[in-house]
């Protein structure tokens, strides 16, 4: 008997823009639909706003390499980020549910390569992400939070390419981690374990003293975090060259891994 | 000049984790516009050959060719030429009906024209066009199931597999995808169709030919009919009126043994015994290879020991049909058997009650009946019956009180084949849950 590992057949091919285009649909349909999702996660947005903006945790007004900055802005543009890891990583997760619920037979037997439907997916969620995103920072932007100037427009708008390259890392995974669960119990695990520590040591909410600071420089959403900042607030801890290259490296390590354990991923 | 749409070369499946060898070396052929079906019991490799059939899975040894391109070669050209129906559902339950053939229609690379259309004419197909907009999680069950024979058609496919389609139907929504079914294969459409299924009668109802797997083999392949007919052709019960002089019947079973097509005479009929309780058992009709000793032996197994008992009925609702029929004084002994145990709870409700009445002393002893029975199993008993009714008339022995003629069912048949396996299995429906759920995960891997 040969000993042959791989169980799933590889479907070569191009990619089919059409089929990525309305795989990515059917993502954004799933959102817009969900409107209990979209209210929780605002409403979580806004009790973190106001706990952590108003309540006073900061007790002193939080400074960024000596500029000090609102305190409200500060933590908008963390719980912006807070959007796109959460939004990100549970949308990547979907991919149990289509599992679990069956559909994913019906994508891996049609005649389309797993790039495809990798690819698909993965743009759905990450343009899942940045609605979602979005809906926090222009609500922020609009209460005032990053200041009333000529400016803010274009600062808002820079946030969208920003945020599209974020999400990509963090969608990977989501990716990465559901193709190798086989139910939601890992969701707890992943929530714990993943991405509350990543969530909270990304100085997102709160700012860790200097000599701490190597734990956020080995966290790659701290440059999630950073990059937002650089652009809706002027300051950052991080040079505004290294969040680019960390987040254009940690996509690109991310969605590759996503990619191959889609492309191994095995099912009835 | 039929032309082969599936023919399978000694195709094999081994799960490596595990160390399952889910189909085991398995050849046929499917020609065009036939109904093909996999029969088999839970567990028999049936989904796994349908999975290497449509390219999800990769045999381990072997070759298929599908619409005449092999498996492992040219995978995208099967699956552009084939419909699958899931045996799980596979439906986004988020989105509407509509939108679920779109997204189909739009993987299998159909222009935007066409799939307006055909996604229409596939809905008025499975009477689902009132519903196409509704989300699908709305659905009932049938309908799901319709919606995805539907999905599966839209690429109009040479060949559709359908994956246990009717598990968990009820009866009517079950008998109209049947409906479906035939429709699709007769008329213009002609689909060939390979149907799994561990259903009986949904493979006697539709399917030309019938393969009958377990454990990974092909066990039996012919029509339905052929089938039935290698078991015994037919069966002919005769009891006779009370008589005194048994000597009488080895001379009749001599002189019936001449008729031509008579292949086989017992003694004794499976509504009446004159013979004593520990022979009570009667082999099933045709079940010639299985040592009737051993049969019987197990069978006394079963009568005396009430947690083996209760396991039998559990597993075969047929021993619930044979307790009932057995002579009173093998029932009393089961009786006594159950006596203060609290398995007897647990029995099926009609023995259950019988076995109480006998305890209790309310069932009376039944007036045992003294009337000698022939079970004749023979070819062609339509035209037979007559000429042996003429022959015990010539003989003017002996009157016949009743004359019961019978097919052997597909459930015959397929008890002959599989059955003795699962009954041979001591350990019982345990180990046969935990195989199944092992297969599966196996597949979900």
């Amino acid at each position: 008997m040969s000993r042959k590992v791989t169980n799933y057949v590889k479907i070569e091919g191009n990619l089919r823009w059409e089929s990525i285009w309305y795989l990515a649909k059917r993502e954004l349909l799933a959102y817009v639909r969900n409107k209990t999702r979209i209210i929780t996660s605002i409403a979580q947005s806004i009790l973190f706003l106001f706990v952590f903006g108003l309540g006073g945790f900061n007790t002193q007004t939080p400074s960024i390499n000596g500029v000090e900055v609102s305190s409200l802005a500060f933590t908008a543009s963390g719980i912006a980020a807070m959007a796109v890891l959460f939004s990100g990583v549970f949308g990547g997760l979907g991919i149990i549910r289509d599992k679990l619920f069956g559909f994913m037979n019906e994508l891996l037997v049609a005649p389309v390569s797993r790039r495809t439907l990798m690819i698909g997916k993965t743009l759905g969620v990450a343009l899942q992400t940045l609605v979602q995103f979005m809906l926090i920072t222009i609500l922020s932007a609009s209460l005032g939070f990053y200041g009333y100037d000529l400016s803010l427009i274009w600062r808002v708008a820079a946030t969208i390419p920003a945020g599209l390259l974020f999400s990509l890392g963090v969608v990977g995974i989501g990716m990465t981690v559901s193709t190798r669960l086989t139910d939601f119990q890992g969701f707890g695990l992943i929530q714990t374990f993943l991405i509350m520590p990543m969530f909270w040591l990304s100085g997102a909410l709160i700012l860790f003293p200097e000599q701490f600071r190597l734990i956020m420089m080995l966290n790659p959403i701290s440059y999630g975090v950073d990059i937002f900042r650089f652009i809706l607030l002027g300051v950052s801890v991080f040079p505004f060259w290294l969040d680019l290259l960390v987040l254009t490296g940690f996509g690109a390590l991310l969605i590759s891994i996503g990619a191959y354990s889609f492309t191994r991923m095995e099912i009835n | 000049m039929t032309e082969n749409v599936i023919e399978v070369r000694n195709l094999t499946k081994v799960y490596e984790e595990g160390d399952v060898l889910a189909v085991d070396d398995i050849s046929f052929n499917i020609k065009k516009g036939e109904i093909f079906a996999l029969l088999g019991p839970n567990g028999a490799g049936k989904t796994t050959t349908i999975s290497m059939l449509s390219t999800l899975l990769r045999p381990t040894e072997g070759e298929a060719m599908v619409n005449s391109h092999k498996i492992r070669e040219e995978p995208d050209m099967i699956r552009k030429s084939i419909g699958v129906v899931f045996q799980e559902p596979s439906l986004d339950g988020d989105m509407t009906g509509w939108e679920n053939l779109e997204l189909h229609a739009v993987l299998y690379g159909m222009p935007k024209k066409e799939r307006r259309e055909k996604i229409r004419e596939v809905l008025e197909l499975v009477s689902l066009n009132d519903k196409a907009d509704m989300y699908v999680k709305n659905y009932s069950g049938g309908m799901k199931r319709r919606l995805e024979i539907a999905r599966g058609l839209i690429h109009t496919p040479r060949v559709l597999f359908l994956d246990e389609p009717t598990l968990g139907l009820d009866p009517q929504t079950r008998r109209k995808i049947w409906e479906k079914i035939i429709e699709l294969n007769s008329g213009e459409l002609n689909m060939t169709i390979l149907i799994t299924t561990h259903y009986m009668e949904e493979a006697d109802e539709l399917a030309d030919r019938i393969c009958i797997m377990d454990h990974g083999k092909i066990i039996a392949l012919d029509t339905s009919e052929n089938l039935k007919r290698q078991l015994s052709g037919d069966i002919i019960e005769i009891v006779f009126e009370e008589i005194e002089d048994f000597s009488k019947i080895p001379h009749i079973i001599s002189e019936l043994k001449k008729i031509q097509g008579v292949k086989d005479i017992s003694m004794g009929t499976k509504h009446e015994n004159n013979q004593g309780s520990e022979n009570q058992f009667k082999m099933p009709p045709g079940m010639k290879n299985i040592n009737p000793e051993i049969m019987r032996k197990k069978m006394n197994e079963i009568l005396l020991d009430p947690e083996k008992f209760l396991k039998a009925t559990q597993k075969f609702p047929m021993t619930a049909q044979m307790f009932e029929k057995a002579p009173y004084d093998v029932k009393e002994r089961v009786a006594n058997q159950f006596k203060d145990s609290e398995l007897i709870e647990d029995l099926p409700p009609k023995i259950k009650n019988t076995l109480k009445k006998i305890l209790s002393g309310e069932y009376k002893k039944e007036k045992q009946m003294r009337e000698p029975g022939l079970t004749i199993s023979c070819e062609n008993g339509g035209k037979l019956i007559s000429d042996i009714i003429q022959k015990i008339n010539d003989l003017n022995s002996i009157k016949i009180k009743t004359i019961h003629m019978h097919n052997p069912t597909l459930e015959d048949v397929f008890l002959f084949y599989t059955g003795s396996q699962i009954r041979e299995e001591s350990s019982g429906k345990m180990e046969g849950i935990k195989n199944h759920i092992k297969m599966r995960q196996l597949r979900q891997k």
